[in-house]
């Protein structure tokens, strides 16, 4: 494989990241365990809630590991839109084009499929000429005309279907719209985020979080792509001198039990000087049956 | 993990190397389909266009196959299971919305700043509340997403541009664009080159770009996703929000600005009179002595008598006026929902069947009880059902409440829904139930003797009495 392109993630309505080139969400989830969450309705089956589209929304502490890693750039996607929305159309052409091409090959798809349903049919359709045909044999009154009528209507839909404009696209990414522009400027500072040394560590072991709003917790802890397993630990992120109340590890170890995870709580030691990092503890609770 | 000395292979170790330089579909084992794959790849266009096909048969089955594992044990056919579910998840997501070419698409252009200096009075025909200073996207065609969407601006002058069209909230806008039922574009003139006056020119090819650049749904985020209460842009977390609703088939509008409610202040004050008869009532209720026995020493014929004399602590009691007590940020009613029904229409709408709130998970604490209770005080009253009468209903009317109001708590585009509701405990008189036991009484009822027990509370509390 060649050098990665570093994933876009667009920061939208000030503090919020998104990530909608489909390559970024597939190469973020394979190579740096970060599944994030489906946000957005799926043009496809628009009237369900069990699987959604793109784009994917991401925690602010996964978008400081995927920049720190190198591997994505934000950008401030409202300042860059206008921008570029801003420019003489010569300048948007590329993106014009890359418009113009997919209505080209939507139309096809459509053709397609419509002379694969036709050819699906065509039987019945043969079928039942050869029915007309033969009551006309029969000497029906009344049949030939409509027939014909029929046939004429045929030849003008084929009229009509040539003037036809070709279907509209809405493209996912504007990528050639922003393509060339001078990324460095709209490149955005990630702000820091408190549980990122906890989410780090929880990432370098290959384990996969999603929200924690699921079962109760900051984070739901998967060992794997959650795609294949189960959450194993719901997951609370504290501060080093922070006083954990008693009453916060039974609730939230009976909630943990509760829903079948065991509960994990951790920290980050602070580094004696500010270029180390600093050791990440975690610690499981789970209820012992005595 | 277990097996894990085969480590040269990547997809087998669940760590996530930023270096790495060869991708899961790099081993020829884990992807039987290798060579299809690379025979479409060759040639391109025929694999993208498949991407503009709607299978309409997609459900969260095709990503997600089987039973999940408890943890990776390293073997290919979990490997390969992981890679089927993704590859699937890829193909759904490559789709590219696209909009029909027979009747007339669906447009939208965005002009943001139309409408900005709009000011808005009740409107005197008892129509909903417009938000006319947000509307941004102007509609241009119709089909049945947008049937209940948008607003006219009335009282536009003969021959303005536009007029008669229906206005777009950002969130309206965004929800179109997302379920592929409309195109939004960026105009390149104003209102004017958009909607000429007179019989529109008919569209040639090479004129289509010249009005304006069709928007991406990355382009559309950009432009209608904003801050909190920004004018003209929804905030993500109630656009989420709203976008979920919607998909289940419910009917979601933005809520109107509390302070225009005057048709509820209205009807509030019709209930003024219960209001103070309702204070004047607790005024009159018997204040108990400071000591001495709490039940009277005497002969009591009902128990209501004496659990009366036994209400110490003052009750809630709902009232159907209006508080007025004011909404603190965060909680505030956002948008007011309708289960689909048949009778709506989105000028004179029904009483709504919910109101909602939309929080964040992670910046919001807790309601205060000034929250909450400022927050229900917005709706209005909604009893428990008529028809749920008898105590084998109090449960239901309990948790159903006087007044409630819904919040949504976003996540990370996850979205927990939570009642609040205004229960009302003193409204249930389960000791009236007592001396109802008494009357049918019977052994097969399970009724003791009434009279006896009343009696007996008398000498508990004569001897109490003795003592003191």
């Amino acid at each position: 494989m060649t050098e990665t392109k570093k994933a876009r993630i667009s920061r939208v309505g000030g503090d919020k990241y998104l990530v909608f080139d489909i390559e970024d969400v597939m190469s973020i989830r394979r190579n740096h365990g970060i599944c994030a969450v489906l946000t957005g309705t799926m043009p496809q089956n628009p009237t369900q809630n069990l699987f959604l589209g793109l784009p994917i929304e991401l925690r602010a502490e996964e978008v400081k590991l995927l920049v720190d890693a190198g591997a994505a750039y934000v950008v401030d996607e409202l300042a860059e839109h206008l921008t570029a929305f801003g420019k003489s159309r010569e300048e948007q052409q590329k993106y014009l084009d890359e418009v113009k091409e997919k209505r080209v090959l939507a139309q096809r798809a459509y053709d397609e499929e419509k002379e694969r349903i036709r050819l699906l049919h065509i039987d019945k359709v043969m079928a039942a000429k050869k029915n007309k045909e033969k009551r006309k044999k029969d000497g029906e009154v009344g049949e030939e005309s409509s027939l014909f009528s029929e046939e004429q209507q045929e030849q003008e839909q084929e009229v009509v279907k040539k003037e036809k404009p070709l279907p509209g696209i809405t493209p996912t990414t504007s990528e050639n719209l922003v393509a060339g522009m001078s990324h460095v400027d709209a490149v955005v500072e990630v702000p820091d985020h408190p549980f990122y040394p906890f989410y780090k560590k929880m990432n370098s072991r290959g384990y996969f979080t999603t929200p924690g709003l699921r079962f109760g917790g900051d984070y739901s802890v998967y060992p794997g792509d959650p795609f294949r397993f189960h959450a194993h630990y719901l997951a609370n992120a504290y501060g080093w001198n922070e006083e954990i109340p008693m009453l916060d590890l039974v609730t939230s170890g009976r909630l943990g039990t509760a829903v079948k995870k065991s509960f994990l709580f951790g920290s980050e030691q602070p580094a004696p000087t500010p270029e180390d990092e600093g050791d990440v503890r975690m610690f499981c609770v789970e209820w012992a049956g005595m | 993990m277990p097996f894990d000395d085969d480590n040269d292979n990547p997809t087998l170790t669940p760590s996530f190397p930023s270096s790495s330089t060869s991708s899961p579909s790099a081993d020829p084992l884990l992807q039987p389909d290798e060579d299809e794959d690379e025979d479409e790849d060759d040639d391109a266009p025929s694999h993208n266009f498949l991407l503009f096909k709607k299978q309409p048969n997609i459900s969260a089955q095709t990503i997600r196959k089987g039973e999940k594992d408890f943890e990776s044990h390293g073997t290919l056919l979990q490997s390969s299971a992981l890679e089927a579910s993704r590859n699937a998840m890829q193909e759904v997501l490559s789709y590219s919305r696209v909009h029909a070419s027979s009747g007339a698409t669906v447009k939208g252009w965005y002009f943001p700043d139309r409408w900005k200096d709009y000011v808005e009075s009740k409107d005197p025909e008892g129509k909903s509340w417009g938000h006319f200073r947000d509307r941004v996207v102007i509609l241009d065609g119709s089909n049945t997403s947008t049937q209940n969407l948008g607003r006219a601006v009335v009282g536009q002058k003969k021959g303005t541009p536009g007029r008669g069209k229906d206005w777009l909230l950002p969130e309206d806008a965004l929800y179109l664009v997302e379920r592929g039922s409309m195109e939004l574009w960026w105009p390149r003139g104003g209102l004017e080159t958009v909607f000429p006056g007179g019989e529109e020119p008919k569209e040639g090819e090479e004129d289509e770009y010249a009005k304006g650049v069709p928007v991406s749904l990355q382009g559309a985020y950009a432009l209608l996703i904003g801050g909190e209460g920004e004018r003209g842009k929804i905030s993500l977390r109630r656009f989420q929000v709203y976008s979920n609703l919607k998909r289940c088939g419910y009917l979601v509008v933005r809520a109107p600005p509390r302070t225009i409610e005057e048709k509820m202040l209205e009807e509030g004050r019709r209930g003024l009179w219960e209001w103070l008869s309702s204070t004047v009532a607790g005024w009159t209720e018997r204040k108990p002595a400071a000591f001495g026995p709490l039940v009277k020493p005497g002969l009591y014929r009902s128990y209501a008598q004496i659990y009366r004399q036994m209400a110490l602590i003052p009750r809630h009691k709902p009232l159907s006026v209006e508080k007025r007590e004011e909404m603190k940020d965060p909680f505030g009613i956002h948008y007011i929902v309708w289960k689909s029904a048949h009778k709506w229409s989105k000028l004179r709408q029904p009483p709504p069947d919910f109101y909602l709130s939309v929080v964040d998970a992670q910046e919001t604490m807790v309601p205060q009880l000034g929250e909450i209770s400022g927050l229900i005080a917005a709706t209005p009253p909604a009893g428990p059902k008529p028809e749920w009468t008898g105590p084998g209903r109090i449960y239901a009317r309990l948790k159903h409440g006087h007044r409630n109001a819904l919040i949504a708590v976003v996540d990370h585009g996850v979205i927990n829904y939570m009642r609040f509701a205004e229960a009302a405990f003193g409204e249930e008189n389960v000791t009236a139930r007592f001396d109802y036991r008494k009357r049918v009484g019977g052994p097969k009822h399970g009724g003791w003797r009434g009279g006896k027990e009343v009696m007996a509370i008398c000498q508990l509390e004569q001897i109490y009495n003795y003592v003191i």
